[in-house]
């Protein structure tokens, strides 16, 4: 009877025929899933590999069905910023990304504050809210949205995408009251003890504790903002200036002697910033993400 | 000199009224200062637009000229003559269906597998999250380029195996099975929550149940499969509502694969090739900021809330007993 | 001191919080009138500005790269006469980024578009401003420009753009492919055309396309269902005013004969090879990289051409016409760019300046026809001696005055029905309607909707 490998039975006591079973059985399993878990990664990772070659392929080439770059043109990554003003359009996504970032936690640390460590009426209903205008299709308000702005005279600028999150971001208020809420009441009654208002326990105790969840958000509401298309298509769609790369760079083949070669290289330059920033701040990413997984 | 008392830690008769009553009073405008602009965000950013687009939704409205009333009319026309939208739901609702299938199925399988790793699971999985860093656009361009018919690395490598790989993103077919792909490749984030739910499953369980003689698919079932249903719940209405709102990759698919030269929604290519890629979010966008029918697109709007509305009620209900729970502690 | 419990108390928030959103609600829609501010819409013209008035005139067109530097150049001929202005040309704006801004309230001063195809709508709801009034005040003849261009830049009667080079679509063919096949010269016919995609087309061993003869797959590059329907003599509306494709045996003859050359080739071998082609405006363009014999374009490809790739040898020619109508031959589709004075203006006057010498002042057409290779739109301008005419140019030229121009009818909706025709055409290729007639009807049901919304006085 054959024994499976995550069972208890230590195997030491089996007899020695089962013992070499049972090592075998344990190394094929260990190949078997680290094989498997090889092969995703590369199946992960592939496309990305290829979009960075294509990148430094000559424009006939990326064309053509070669897979490997006969020349390597690295200056093609120079050359994106001669097609398009590639620097301007970073400098919006910057812009945009920062400011959106700083808006959203200037809002949403009080808010997820008054959530999690205070207790008032009506505040599950607002929290249920809140998890209801995270999931809100973006389509459904963009109408009335949109006149809004217009008669703000805001369209063409970034102002309609900024402003928002210096009021209310959904997603931000939802993460960070999560957080907060792994961070046990006691220290605040104590911090109230010793004379501390509610403001003063927040900056003074709850902000430096929940560093970690105040970064893991920081980062999401960043990338989110940094590959936002839907909300610069709309607002800044008629006014190039305004445009931010994740918009731009769909717009990298409307200009005529754009090769998909450049194209690629755009494609991996955008991509860049973030990658970096997530390798450098794995820990808090993936921390961030598993506290939306909505345990309760 | 006075302590601030929370409200509920003094009992009721230990503090005298006018103090009690101050402190509700003081909790209350901290409440209100804190939560203000949460407020009033949701009021202007939220409240006011639903409200707003049921209203639009029974006019005719372009931007230049004042709405016009016109009653129920959008919905006649939304359900009875106009033509596409009837496509725009369908492609809608197959996205919803295979994509939240496929997406949950999928980011399960890896992070199975990645549980199980004993060596090196930083490594794959920052391998496995990566692509779901890209920004949309992006890697669709990237996608369509890799997915390309002719030159394309895909139909190369199938090619070298003697597969005929076919049309992909040219296929009306093939279009939304290829965006699948896509969406499965940038499943990273739901890969990563799985993961951690599994891992939180006590190992004492599966030991106690395979002491009991269940195999490693019942374990799965009975086991694994109930502890983590939380979290599945939370990825499949997550997966559904993403379905529901999927612009940026059809829109730019659509115009890469029809080889047009200006991307960004232009009109003429949405939906390439043959409508196949038209989602119900991208033509309500069309119909609303191409062809300015704004009333129209209020009306497609409400539906697109209602159906919305109703998954995300499902996830709120599951919430909200969590959330008692939690207060409860 | 009252004590209400707790539940009565959150209730009543719950019904004060609705009760102040609904009222918020209501305030700002009734006070929703015209979004985009009035400013300067018809009726009186706007004065001219003064001499050295100093000011900034924007401009959005689509062109880029080589095309926007010329024609940024032609702009700058207003500072003959207005030496102070200052002239923003912003490219790289399609027709979707024009409405946008117009609605959104941040018009340019003055528009150009590549196509006539949305004139209607802009005309219509009043995007553009009616140009009649500057007309009449500066007294121009507007018969100076052939009638199938006047047309198109007017829509029921109302003038709001004038015409700025016209686009005629020929007929290129690669005459050393030609050579090589046999063929002496090109096809006047459909039937000719047929037999020469024969001859012309190379496969490769595995069966895929190397060189196509003639491309037929709608819509890709300048083959679209309206560059066609001249040759047939196909219109799209009826003397009702709605759309008439499923009646009309031109239509059907002309999708007929395009089935015909997709199964020619096999579709999805074809989609195989349209996909492999580079982009449009770009030097691996199909035609221009002698994957593709033969093509419909429009005159401004000889610029593009010899711009891109001089090595190509090309003729150019009026494009085949139906067997049954040979007296069209001659004539083909014209649309053009058009200049505008979109709604919000800053300064009408000083954008009527601008776009009076962009269309009708002889030495502008005539620099900008020589660089960007478009046909100059005046009659004038057409026979100007400083006119570059080289022999493949010429084709157009006379095409431009042969009077058998067609352009497309003006709709208050935009291109909608290009789309609706253009897409089904992509299913009619695909094989994927069984009944000709039945797919038109439907065409036919979706035009007359969308014209539906719009005459209902939207």
């Amino acid at each position: 009877m054959t024994i499976l490998t995550d069972t208890p039975r230590p195997t030491s006591t089996l007899p020695p025929r089962a013992r070499h079973k049972r090592v075998w059985d344990k190394r094929l399993y260990w190949v078997a899933t680290h094989a498997a878990g090889l092969a995703l990664g590369v199946i992960f990772v592939l496309p990305l590999v290829f979009v960075f070659l294509t990148a430094v392929m000559k424009s006939d080439q990326a064309m053509s069905s070669s897979l490997w770059p006969t020349e390597w043109h690295f200056e093609n990554f120079v050359n994106v910023f001669k097609q398009a003003p590639l620097l301007e359009y970073f400098t919006n996504s910057i812009i945009y990304s920062t400011l959106a970032t700083a808006g959203a936690l200037l809002s949403a640390i009080p808010a997820a504050y008054a959530l999690s460590k205070i207790r008032w009426r009506g505040q599950t209903l607002f929290f249920m809210l809140t998890v209801a205008a995270m999931m809100l299709p973006p389509q459904v308000t963009i109408v009335p949205l949109y006149d809004l702005w217009v008669r703000l005279g805001l369209t063409g600028t970034m102002a309609p995408l900024i402003i928002p999150y210096f009021f209310f971001d959904a997603f931000s208020v939802f993460l960070l009251r999560q957080f907060f809420l792994t961070i046990p009441k006691d220290y605040i009654e104590a911090a109230k003890i010793d004379g501390c208002t509610e403001f003063q326990a927040m900056t003074r105790v709850m902000i430096p504790m929940a560093k970690p969840g105040i970064a893991a958000t920081a980062m999401f509401c960043f990338l989110f903002t940094w590959n936002d298309y839907f909300g610069p298509l709309l607002y800044t769609g008629e006014n190039q200036d305004s445009w931010p790369l994740s918009l731009a760079i769909a717009s990298f083949r409307g200009m005529h002697h754009v090769e998909w070669n450049l194209t690629m290289a755009a494609t991996a330059l955008i991509m860049a910033p973030v990658i970096v920033l997530f390798v450098f701040a794995q820990k808090s990413f993936v921390k961030g993400i598993t506290f939306t997984g909505v345990k309760g | 000199m006075t302590t601030t008392l929370d409200t509920k830690a003094a009992s009721p008769s230990s503090v005298p009224k006018r103090a009690r009553t101050r402190a509700q009073a003081r909790t209350r405008r901290n409440v209100l200062l804190f939560m203000a602009p949460a407020f009033l965000g949701f009021l202007i950013f939220f409240g006011y637009p639903l409200i707003a687009t049921v209203y639009y939704s029974f006019t005719r409205y372009d931007l230049i000229n004042p709405p016009q009333w016109i009653g129920f009319d959008n919905y006649v026309r939304m359900f009875s003559t106009e033509p596409l939208v009837g496509t725009a739901a369908y492609n809608t609702l197959w996205l919803v269906i295979v994509l939240t299938v496929c997406r949950v199925a999928f980011a399960l399988g890896v992070a199975s597998v990645i549980s199980r790793l004993k060596s090196g699971v930083g490594l794959v999985r920052t391998l496995c999250y990566l692509p779901a860093l890209a920004p949309p656009a992006a890697a669709t361009l990237a996608f369509v380029f890799l997915f390309n018919p002719e030159f394309g690395p895909v139909n190369r490598f199938l090619d070298l195996v003697g597969i005929d790989g076919g049309l992909w993103f040219n296929d009306p077919g093939m279009s939304k099975p290829a965006l699948t792909l896509l969406v499965m490749w940038g499943s990273g984030e739901l890969m990563i929550i799985i993961l951690a739910a599994l891992l939180d499953v006590p190992p004492e369980l599966h030991e106690a149940a395979s002491l009991d003689g269940a195999g490693p698919v019942r374990r799965f079932w009975h086991i694994t499969l109930p502890s983590i249903s939380p979290v599945l719940l939370f990825g499949i209405v997550n997966s559904i509502i993403f379905a529901l709102q999927f612009f940026t990759q059809a829109v730019v698919a659509g115009s890469a694969a029809a080889g047009s030269a200006d991307v960004a929604g232009n009109t003429k290519y949405i939906g390439a090739p043959q409508n196949s890629t038209l989602t119900y979010p991208v033509w309500l966008y069309v119909q609303g900021f191409r062809y300015f029918n704004m009333g129209y697109a209020a009306a497609m709007a409400v539906l697109l809330f209602i159906v919305s509305f109703g998954f995300t009620a499902i996830l709120v209900r599951q919430m909200r007993r969590g959330a008692h729970q939690e207060e409860g502690a | 001191m009252r004590v209400t419990t707790p539940v009565r108390r959150s209730r009543r928030r719950r019904r004060g919080s609705m009760v102040l959103c609904i009222a918020a609600a209501s305030l700002l829609t009734a006070c929703s009138g015209a979004a985009a501010p009035a400013g300067g819409s018809g009726g009186a013209p706007g004065a001219a500005p003064g001499k050295d008035d100093k000011l900034t005139l924007t401009v959005y067109s689509k062109f880029t790269s080589r095309e926007y530097d010329i024609v940024t150049k032609a702009l700058g001929n207003l500072k003959a006469k207005y030496p102070n202005i200052e002239i923003k040309h912003e490219g790289n704006q399609d027709d979707d980024k024009l409405t946008q801004s117009i609605r959104g309230g941040n018009p340019p001063d003055v528009a150009i578009s590549f196509f006539t195809d949305n004139l209607g709508a802009w005309c219509s709801n009043g995007s553009f401003q009616d140009l009649q009034p500057y007309l009449d005040r500066d007294k121009i003849d507007v018969n100076q420009i052939p009638e199938a261009v006047r047309d198109y830049t007017t829509y029921q009667g109302k003038r709001c753009a004038m015409p700025m080079l016209a686009d005629v679509y020929g007929f290129y063919y690669n005459t050393d492919q030609f050579t090589a096949a046999g063929i002496a010269g090109p096809p006047k016919t459909m039937t000719e055309l047929f037999e020469d995609t024969k001859k012309l087309t190379q496969f490769n061993p595995d069966g895929s396309i190397k060189v196509a003869g003639f491309m037929p797959s709608m819509p890709f590059y300048a083959n679209k269902a309206e560059i066609w329907a001249p040759s047939f003599g196909a219109t799209w509306l009826g003397p009702d005013g709605k759309s008439n494709l499923a009646n009309s045996p031109e239509w059907k003859e002309m999708f007929e004969f395009q089935k015909k050359l997709i199964d020619f080739y096999g579709h999805d071998n074809i989609e195989k090879f349209k996909s492999g082609l580079g982009d449009e405006y770009s030097a691996d363009h199909g035609f221009q990289r002698g994957k593709i014999a033969m093509m419909y374009d429009g005159e401004y490809r000889t610029a593009f051409i010899k711009d891109q790739t001089p090595d190509i040898k090309f003729g150019t020619a009026p494009p085949p016409v139906s067997d049954s109508k040979p007296d069209r031959y001659g004539g083909g589709f014209t649309t053009g760019t058009i200049i505008a004075i979109p709604k919000g203006a800053k300064n009408p006057g000083a954008s009527w300046e601008l776009i009076k010498q962009m269309s009708l002042d002889t030495e502008t057409l005539v620099q900008m026809a020589n660089g960007l290779k478009n046909v100059p739109s005046t009659i004038a301008s057409l026979t100007d001696p400083k006119l570059e005419v080289d022999p493949q140019f010429k084709t157009f030229l006379d095409m431009y005055s042969s009077g058998k121009l067609l352009p497309n009818p003006s709709t208050p909706i935009g291109d909608a029905h290009l789309k609706a025709v253009n897409d089904f055409a992509e299913s009619w290729q695909a094989g994927s309607v069984p009944n000709l007639e039945e797919g038109l009807k439907k065409v036919d049901a979706q035009i007359n909707d969308e014209l539906a919304q719009k005459q209902a006085g939207g």
